[in-house]
């Protein structure tokens, strides 16, 4: 039996090409992963996360479950594609065992099967083989209809935006597209000449027979063949630089990911999987407010994600992001969107010098006694009404508040870390940690969601309990230490702070404090898919007017509500919403001060 | 007889009709208030001659008491003009053959500026109120007692993207030296400091009036904006601003600061606008027919404007106005 | 301050003759809104850093645009980028953006 013949040299080429780049770049990327990722590697490889791991590879990888729930014709298309295709190959091989028993095939044997089965006049058919293949094919080949159709339509698909591409991203696209229908002629033709064939290609093989002679079809048979093969080739070649590297690298990036591995302030070999396992499917797109609102095209977390791939990115790009994180919770593939962007930022900045922030010595402004500190964060200095309803909620609770910053205070760090500057972030986060040690504070209340992730999350204070003030407030509440009067006509919506909701998840606590006072009344887009107000201080690139464009219609859609007053929880979101409000836009705090009994 | 009719009695409104008055025409003035006179009615004196506002205010209802030809509607707004029919709020139309729309301006709510903690601390006070404060001769701290130390901020609501009011409104700055020499002369010994980005002092006397307030009565200026107020522990405010002269920051303690609240167009006329094909400029201001030869006609033949409806202006503009407004309608009703 | 060996102190003049005015071209050419400042000094008077410190955005930017880079890297790594200078420009001015382009045009100075 014979498995080789001329027309298989593209597709053997491309193969190797492909396997010979992908373990090039997977051991590269593997032998500069830092210690401590391997410490990790190593800790959780033999445990359940393996498992669950395999798990996710099946239904994220192959059936891609998330894509399906944020768009099911989406989900469909990856499916049939993704999953199709490796049912196909499977289906294939079982096929080949079935025919020829347990031995060695080389892989083009199994690939162009049908071809050698002609050719070594294998001429006994399996129907059932024939079916399900043929049945597989259909199924890959209605997902390559429907990306075509993307491609013309996005919106068919439930998509305003579909992704634009790089070089190589269309020549594998175009090869992609041409594999499973080049394929499906093959097959046609094969089955026209030499029988077999499930309904499909068979079925198609009789049409073949009807319209054209054996001999035209013993002429374009071989060329069909190698049509499908050099699709295969091209797609090979292209493969391992385009945006279809995701289709392997999302195996290993799950499996890490399992392990516990994630992208840090500094960018690490571990980011080079979360990058190319980016399939680039455009979904990070359309919930992008810089796209729906701004009509910015080009910095969204796909192209952010391409142009880092390629090293083509601009701090331009790399710094127009709100980081509301509306994408990275939409993202199928779950890649740490934020924490690549901060990465990418902090490798493109100059480096300071060292005693930049010397100053920041003996200056403890801060006043008071008590043991409950209250970081009230730069921005809240200017919303004096904030500070005000909490000084009343303090005194009403009888609780002794020592005041961090009412004077003036360092700041938090997180507006320095937002822009890839932890080690100039590092020096704010010593000074205030030390200035809570020296006070002794046993807990920390923030009004300022962006004050509390970064206390959350990179102070370390295990010992001192860190609450924003609707979480605090809503204990005051239900401790009973805080009588507020409910007013039955009061009606308020409520926006949620990206920092706070998608950033600290936290969206039940302000939501039960307004309906202790009133009435809540929810906007269109609220909790996990609200909207960014538009000021995130994540974002050094947009203008004022394009910052005011995006607040008045948030505003807008908080004002259709029919809400008497818009609530927000953070005093930079209720400075940008009130830009946009015709309506009185308020602190979370001052309807409790003023609804105190 | 033709019939004007006049949207709104404050100093413009009251001018234009009884010019239109006096050559014939009956008019109706239609006044949102419960009375004439417009925002004057609060003002104590004006600037730069320190004429009390009532004396003007008098003068200029003297001029229409004695008219049998005009009718004035109060506590009633215009929804739709045409230069033929005015539609009151309680949907009654009058007919008429011309309109004049002199509806003026809103004064800027400072509670927008939160940091400056108007409505947040007892004696955070806006010029208005001080007016009314000068006009009531009591002039005093919330919690009692005279002021020792007073600032006064320009530009409130002027000037500021930040709450989508870039225009300047021309007269705080000299309302802010008017009135800093008023309190001066009420409290010789208080030291009142009038912080500023830029001193516009455009009119007539106005330069002279404050070269005054430096040299006659020791106000201090400073350039720089206050960027934010915060209380003290005994109960004073605390306000800061940087000393653009010397470059550093400033900070201090002070009894009473008064802001200097600008000149906000009406939100009625977007409303006005889009029902009556009116053309509204991108401060919300309502657009002339031309700056230069057509300042008191709109864009619909038979409608005119006159006063602080266009821009901000002072009282003797809008008075001007009024005028020349009523001129307008004359030549527009003989060429008819 | 540098010493070029001929004058004890470095020339107080802004010598617009002289200042090479490129760097701070391209600067105001990525950002134009730069030149719309009016030096009402709110950001200063708000800065959290020149709260604590000698540091003066307005100062420093204002220099900048002349042509005076000295020193200027080193002042605005001062800045904390807390935002409170954005919020309280009257004209707008993306004063964060500023400070991050400052620093990346002037590094080397």
């Amino acid at each position: 039996m014979t498995f080789f013949t001329k027309f298989c040299i593209p597709f053997i080429v491309g193969a190797t090409v492909m396997f010979t780049v992908l373990a090039i770049k997977y051991i590269a990327w593997l032998r500069n992963l830092p210690k401590s990722d391997w410490r990790l590697i190593a800790k959780n490889f033999f445990s359940l996360r393996t498992v669950t791991a395999l798990w996710e590879v099946v239904s994220e990888s192959l059936l891609h479950r998330r894509i399906f729930k944020v768009n099911p014709a989406l989900g469909y298309m990856h499916m049939s594609l993704a999953f199709g295709w490796f049912l196909l190959i499977a289906v294939g091989w079982a096929e080949t065992v079935a025919y020829l028993g347990m031995r060695w095939v080389p892989l083009q044997g199994h690939v162009f099967f049908k071809y050698f089965a002609a050719l070594n006049n294998i001429s006994a058919h399996n129907p059932t083989f024939d079916f399900v293949m043929d049945l597989l094919l259909l199924f890959v080949l209605s997902g390559v209809g429907m990306a075509w159709l993307k491609r013309v339509r996005s919106r068919i698909l439930g998509m305003r935006k579909t992704t634009k591409h790089v070089a190589f991203d269309r020549i594998a696209l175009s090869a992609l597209w041409f594999v499973f229908p080049m394929r499906f002629i093959a097959e046609s033709v094969t089955a026209a000449l030499y029988g077999g064939g499930g309904f499909l290609t068979s079925g198609m093989g009789a049409i073949l027979n009807k319209i054209a002679s054996n001999d035209v079809l013993h002429h374009i048979y071989e060329p069909a063949w190698w049509l499908y093969s050099l699709a295969l080739g091209v797609f090979f070649v292209a493969m391992p630089f385009s945006r279809y590297m995701h289709i392997f690298t999302e195996i290993p990036l799950i499996f890490l990911r399992h392990y516990q591995l994630r992208p840090e302030a500094m960018e690490k070999s571990y980011d080079n999987f979360e990058v190319e396992a980016c399939s680039r499917c455009g979904i990070c797109i359309d919930p992008c407010q810089l796209q729906s609102q701004l009509g910015i095209n080009d910095v969204q977390s796909v192209y952010f994600l391409r142009d880092r791939r390629y090293n083509m990115l601009q701090q331009k790009i790399a710094n127009n992001c709100l980081m509301c994180g509306r994408c990275e919770q939409i993202c199928p593939v779950g890649i740490n969107l934020n924490t690549l962007r901060l990465n990418s930022r902090s490798s493109m900045r100059n480096i300071p010098h060292e005693g930049r922030y010397n100053y920041l010595r003996d200056i403890d402004k801060s006043s008071g006694e008590g043991k409950v500190g209250y970081f009230a964060g730069c921005m809240t200095l200017l919303t004096p009404n904030t500070m005000s309803s909490m000084h009343n909620i303090f005194q009403a609770a009888g609780e002794d508040v020592w005041w961090a910053d009412r004077d003036g205070g360092v700041c938090c760090g997180r507006p320095l870390m937002l822009s890839g500057e932890m080690d100039s972030a590092q020096k704010m986060i010593d000074y205030n940690k030390a200035l809570f040690t020296k006070h002794q504070i046993k807990s920390l209340v923030t009004s300022c969601p962006i004050c509390l992730k970064v206390f959350r999350e990179q102070y370390n204070i295990n010992d001192i309990e860190v609450l924003h003030h609707s979480e605090y407030i809503l204990r005051l509440i239900q401790q009973g230490r805080l009588k507020v009067g409910h007013t039955k006509d009061a009606t308020f919506t409520y926006h949620d702070p990206c920092e706070l909701g998608r950033g600290c998840g936290i969206y039940d606590e302000p939501r039960a404090v307004i309906k202790a006072v009133g009435e809540l009344l929810e906007p269109a887009h609220t909790g996990k898919n609200a909207f960014c107000c538009g000021s995130s201080v994540a974002n050094t690139a947009i203008s004022d007017a394009q910052q005011l464009s995006i607040a008045v219609k948030v505003a807008a859609e908080l004002e259709d509500t029919g809400a008497q007053t818009i609530v927000t929880a953070c005093p930079l979101c209720k400075k940008a919403i009130s830009r946009g409000a015709q309506r009185k836009v308020v602190d979370l705090s001052e309807i409790v001060a003023q609804s105190i009994k | 007889m033709k019939h004007v009719i006049v949207i709104g009695g404050g100093v413009a409104g009251m001018q234009c009709a009884s010019e239109l008055l006096r050559q014939n025409i009956a008019v109706t003035i239609v006044e949102k208030q419960q009375c004439i006179g417009g925002k004057i009615r609060n003002w104590h004196k004006l600037f730069p001659s320190f004429t009390p506002a009532d004396e003007v205010l008098a003068a200029m209802q003297q001029k229409l008491t004695t008219h049998n030809n005009l009718t004035i509607r109060t506590g009633c707004e215009a929804t739709c003009i045409t230069p033929q029919k005015v539609t009151l709020s309680s949907g009654e139309e009058l007919r008429c053959d011309a309109t004049v729309i002199a509806t003026g301006f809103t004064l800027f709510d400072a509670t927008v500026k939160e940091e400056y903690g108007y409505g947040i601390y007892d004696n955070v006070i806006t010029s208005a109120e001080l007016e009314q404060m000068f006009n009531e001769k009591n002039v005093h701290l919330k919690q009692g007692g005279e002021p020792k130390r007073i600032a006064i901020l320009h530009c409130v609501g002027s000037r500021d993207e930040k709450v989508c009011q870039r225009h300047c409104s021309k007269v705080c700055c000299v309302t802010g030296v008017k009135q800093a020499i008023e309190l001066k002369k009420m409290f010789p010994t208080a030291d009142v400091f009038n912080f500023y980005m830029d001193m516009r002092m455009f009119g007539p006397g106005y330069e002279e009036m404050y070269r005054e307030a430096q040299t006659s009565h020791n106000i201090h200026f400073v350039r720089g904006r206050i960027s934010e107020v915060s209380p003290t522990f005994n109960n004073r405010l605390q306000i800061k601003a940087e000393d653009t002269l010397t470059g550093r920051p400033l900070k201090m303690g002070v009894d009473m600061l008064v802001l200097l609240v600008g000149m906000k167009a009406n939100a009625h006329n977007t409303t006005l606008a889009k029902d009556c094909n009116l053309t509204l400029q991108p401060s919300g201001f309502m657009q002339p027919k031309d700056s230069f030869l057509g300042n008191v006609a709109s864009n619909v033949e038979g409608v005119f404007y006159a006063g602080a409806i266009t821009a901000p202006k002072n009282i003797g503009e809008s008075i001007n106005e009024g005028t020349a407004a009523a001129r307008g309608v004359v030549e527009w009703l003989e060429k008819r | 301050m540098i010493n070029f060996g001929f004058s004890i102190n470095r020339a107080r003049t802004i010598d617009l003759d002289r200042n090479n005015l490129r760097k701070s071209n391209e600067i105001i050419g990525e950002m134009p809104e730069l030149q719309a400042c009016i030096g009402c000094g709110s950001c200063t008077a708000s800065c959290t850093a020149g709260n604590l410190t000698e540091f003066n955005f307005r100062k420093v930017h204002t220099l900048v645009r002349r042509g005076e880079y000295q020193g200027a890297y080193e002042e605005m790594n001062k800045c904390m980028l807390c935002g409170k200078c954005r919020l309280v420009c009257p004209r707008g001015i993306n004063t964060r953006g500023i400070v991050m382009l400052i620093k990346r045009k002037l590094g080397d100075f």
